[in-house]
């Protein structure tokens, strides 16, 4: 958007006239655009995409067969075109734009809601995929182009290897963003998901790496053997450097959200500001931001979620969800606009050789990784696996920003006209068939209900299991190493990172919190009891339930004075079973919903008009407060000397 | 050291080890060396104590239970053939065993074996039943002591009224295994014994 139209603002020149013509009136009514010029526009662009976003939706039969990443473009495609047609200069897809403000929020949205087990689980296929699977590509791409460009002759002779590396490079890397957009539609189980999504998202590294490599190299001219090993160590940093900045800043986040719990309103900014400053950070030392960001999320969130309020919770999941939302709306039109705008280069051959190479290289990455991954998975991935991951390779707007930021290359156009149409290959036709492949091979689908709290006990219950059987048999495993993660942040992590009692409470307990929250919100808005409490409860039961209940609103009077529904106190002389199950779960419920609402943890808090210090009993408790206080102070105060 | 030659492991042996449990020959001979290696008494077969003195069994919350699952029932040691059976269950599901119709009994490694194994843990009195009391105790065992009662017990009763289909207020071995038909035993509850 900085780059936008100049209009010629007519109304400008009149008022000025107006002002130095005869004295009249105070003017009631003035116009003047170019103040509000460029926040306008912005707002106009994204007002109009968020539009179409929710038009296509009321168009319920479009919306099933096309996906609306392809509806997106299709409609930038058409205001692109507009746009032209009035001569005007569009918004053209500004590298900087992409990258600082565009895809953060859709890699933080899916980072941060990272199903984790899944993901480490399959860590090493993602791994080989990633790294070894855009390796491949990007060689293979290159190289055979090189040859083509030889065997063509004409006007791609001038193609040099290291042009055609370049370019491999470029188009070799599997796009998060369009992953994303396609997969999400289609609910395929997790599996797949994990590994196209995860593959999507690590091979950034790799995409960085051979990127900067072969642009110095084609200024340079001639690779030796020392610049290719150092491109490798280049590798190795740029990872583990950018999980490494993502995981400090994460840490950060954490240990901030212990003590924001007077000033609940501003914990969502916390969760956002330091991932972006990861993120940024990381592009400071052009090491992989979107690893930087997702190891940063991955970090942060288990013990943030302990530390904020159920509302701060719901809040940064909600504006995650709008902003990535936005952002990939705004990322498909521009493409849209961009390929009508922008300076084209077409050749029949570069163009068409590019595609049926990708496509190829990709399944046959595929193939020969699965075939060599396989030997190592207990699980082994199916033919049918194979063809989902190796047809949901998709390319997007990151192959079109690293061809944008090409600069001095003559070949620019040419590559960039080539990308455009895989990128438009890839997500039309690949991304509108995957859905009909996807129920003609009968993939598994994502399994739909929540997490019960039987599958929860029980997958716990398994892990010591299946640690205690390592140990016997002597094997250090996946889940020996798994336990000595947990048991290391349940003994040191998280008594620093999480407030108050919550650093101890079990894991099983916070599942349980959350999902009887769930059900007493849907209680409240299905307005009644639910329909399941099939059995009797005995007398016995139900008196140690109203005892249960009895103790615990009088803990709440304490906690919130202003409610006043828990008065409602239980008659222990009913005799109508059913009327006083209604009282109970009602009472129940409006307990549960006060505590979860406001309070995160179980310690007693001040009435939320008054604002001061919770008092603490213990002086060893004090005095642990007010040192880890200091140490905050500290931390802030030296990042921002640091920052200045 | 001539005591240990009795206790070498014999072709025969192996083979039939092979033919009942499903591991390779390579895999045999290597859990027989951690076999003697956890055998102190150097007889051949392990009890309780041999189990104990591994560390990190101490410190797993259901270390006892898994231990007292190798024995068989009212026995206080285990021999070379009742320990790799137990293992077995936790091989990994070939796809080759995975297609078969079989006629004859299910390896066991199967899944439904393998669900069955986890469930005697649970079902401690073997009543075929996981009683609310048992998931008690199992709940106890994993969540230490930073719940209280009152909130143990409501967890339990939850899971039990998750699962129970036939109104018992326990869980048989058939709604457990419907409750757990989401989630992928095959993988969790294999280990890669590396050949």
């Amino acid at each position: 958007i900085h780059s936008l139209a100049t209009y010629i603002s007519p109304m400008h020149s009149l008022s000025a006239r107006n002002s130095t013509a005869h004295r009249k009136a105070f003017p009631v009514l003035s116009f003047n655009y170019e103040y509000v010029r460029k926040p306008f526009e912005i707002s106009l662009w994204i007002l109009l995409a968020l539009l179409m976003k929710l038009g296509f939706h009321v168009i319920p039969r479009v919306s099933h067969v096309v996906p609306e990443s392809c509806l997106l473009i299709f409609v930038g495609l058409l205001v692109g075109g507009v746009i032209k047609a009035i001569r005007q200069t569009a918004p053209v897809l500004d590298t900087d734009l992409f990258f600082l403000y565009l895809l953060p929020p859709i890699i933080l949205d899916a980072g941060y809601f990272l199903p984790i087990r899944p993901f480490t689980e399959n860590l090493g296929t993602i791994l080989v995929f990633a790294v070894v699977g855009t390796l491949w590509n990007a060689f293979f791409v290159g190289g055979a182009m090189y040859g083509v460009c030889q065997l063509e002759g004409g006007q791609l002779r001038g193609v040099d290897l290291l042009s055609c590396l370049l370019f491999g490079s470029i188009v070799s890397a599997v796009d998060p963003v369009a992953v994303l957009a396609v997969f999400e539609e289609i609910h395929i189980n997790e599996l797949l998901y994990i590994l196209v999504f995860g593959e999507s998202l690590l091979n950034d590294a790799v995409t960085v790496v051979l990127y900067h490599l072969f642009e110095e190299f084609s200024h340079a001219g001639v690779v030796t053997v020392a610049d290719a090993l150092l491109g490798g160590l280049c590798f190795f940093v740029v990872s583990c450097g950018g999980i490494l900045v993502g995981a400090i800043y994460g840490l950060l986040g954490a240990f901030t959200s212990r003590f924001t719990s007077h000033t609940r309103v501003i914990e969502p900014l916390f969760v956002f500001l330091y991932s972006y400053m990861a993120y940024l950070s990381a592009e400071v030392f052009h090491l992989s931001g979107i690893m930087s960001l997702i190891a940063c999320g991955v970090v942060m969130r288990p013990y943030v979620e302990a530390n904020i309020s159920h509302k701060s919770y719901t809040t940064v999941k909600y504006f995650l969800k709008m902003w990535s939302s936005v952002s990939e709306t705004l990322i498909f039109i521009f493409l849209g606009v961009s390929t009508v705008a922008g300076p084209h280069a077409w050749n029949w051959t570069f163009v068409i050789v590019t595609v049926v190479l990708c496509l190829v290289s990709r399944v046959l990455g595929v193939v020969g990784l699965t075939f060599v991954i396989n030997k190592f998975r207990i699980v082994k991935l199916t033919k049918k696996d194979q063809f989902i991951v190796a047809y949901g390779g998709l390319r997007g707007a990151i192959a079109f920003s690293l061809g944008f930021l090409l600069t001095g290359n003559k070949m620019k156009d040419l590559f960039l006209t080539a990308i455009i149409t895989l990128i438009f290959f890839t997500v039309f036709v690949q991304g509108m068939t995957i859905r009909p492949l996807v129920e003609l091979l009968e993939v598994k689908k994502k399994r739909e209900c929540d997490g019960s709290i039987n599958e929860e006990i029980h997958t716990q219950f398994l892990d010591h299991l299946l640690v205690g059987i390592e140990d016997i048999c002597g094997h250090y495993g996946h889940h020996h190493w798994k336990d000595k993660l947990s048991r290391f942040n349940k003994a040191y992590v998280k008594k620093w990172l999480i407030a108050g009692d919550r650093s101890t409470e079990p894991q099983l307990l916070s599942f349980y919190n959350k999902m009887e929250m769930k059900q007493a919100m849907m209680m409240v808005e299905s307005g009644g009891a639910p329909s399941r409490r099939k059995t009797v409860i005995s007398k016995s039961r139900e008196m140690e339930v109203r005892k249960m209940l009895h103790s615990n609103m009088q803990k709440n009077r304490q906690r919130l004075r202003s409610y006043s529904r828990h008065d409602l106190m239980m008659d222990p002389f009913e005799d109508d079973v059913s009327e006083v199950r209604f009282r109970k779960q009602r009472v129940e419920m409006e307990r549960r919903m006060s505590h979860y609402l406001t309070v995160p943890a179980k310690r007693p808090e001040p009435p939320p008009s008054v604002r001061r210090v919770t008092e603490i009993t213990s002086v060893d408790g004090r005095k642990f407060k007010v040192s880890a206080e200091l140490i905050f102070y500290c931390c802030v105060w030296s990042v921002t000397l640091w920052l200045f | 050291m001539g005591s240990r030659a009795s206790t070498l492991l014999r072709e025969e042996e192996i083979e039939e080890i092979k033919k009942e449990t499903g591991f390779s020959h390579s895999q045999i001979t290597r859990l027989y060396s951690r076999f003697t290696s956890l055998d102190k008494g150097e007889n051949g077969t392990l009890s309780r104590e041999d189990f104990q003195r591994i560390p990190e069994l101490a410190i797993n919350p259901l270390g006892d239970r898994i231990i007292n699952a190798f024995f068989p029932e009212g026995e206080d040691q285990v021999n070379f053939r009742g320990f790799m059976r137990t293992l077995a269950h936790f091989r990994p599901i070939e796809d080759s065993e995975k297609n078969k119709n079989t006629s004859t009994s299910e390896p066991l490694n199967s899944r439904t074996n393998k669900l069955l194994f986890a469930f005697r843990l649970y079902d401690l009195d073997r009543d075929d039943k996981i009683s609310r009391d048992e998931l008690l105790q199992v709940l106890r065992m994993m969540v230490g002591v930073n719940i209280s009662d009152e909130q143990l017990g409501s967890i339990a009763d939850r899971t039990i009224q998750e699962a129970d289909t036939n109104g018992d207020s326990s869980i048989s071995f058939n709604e457990f295994i419907k409750v757990l038909e989401k989630v992928d035993v095959e993988q969790k509850m294999s280990i890669r014994f590396l050949h």
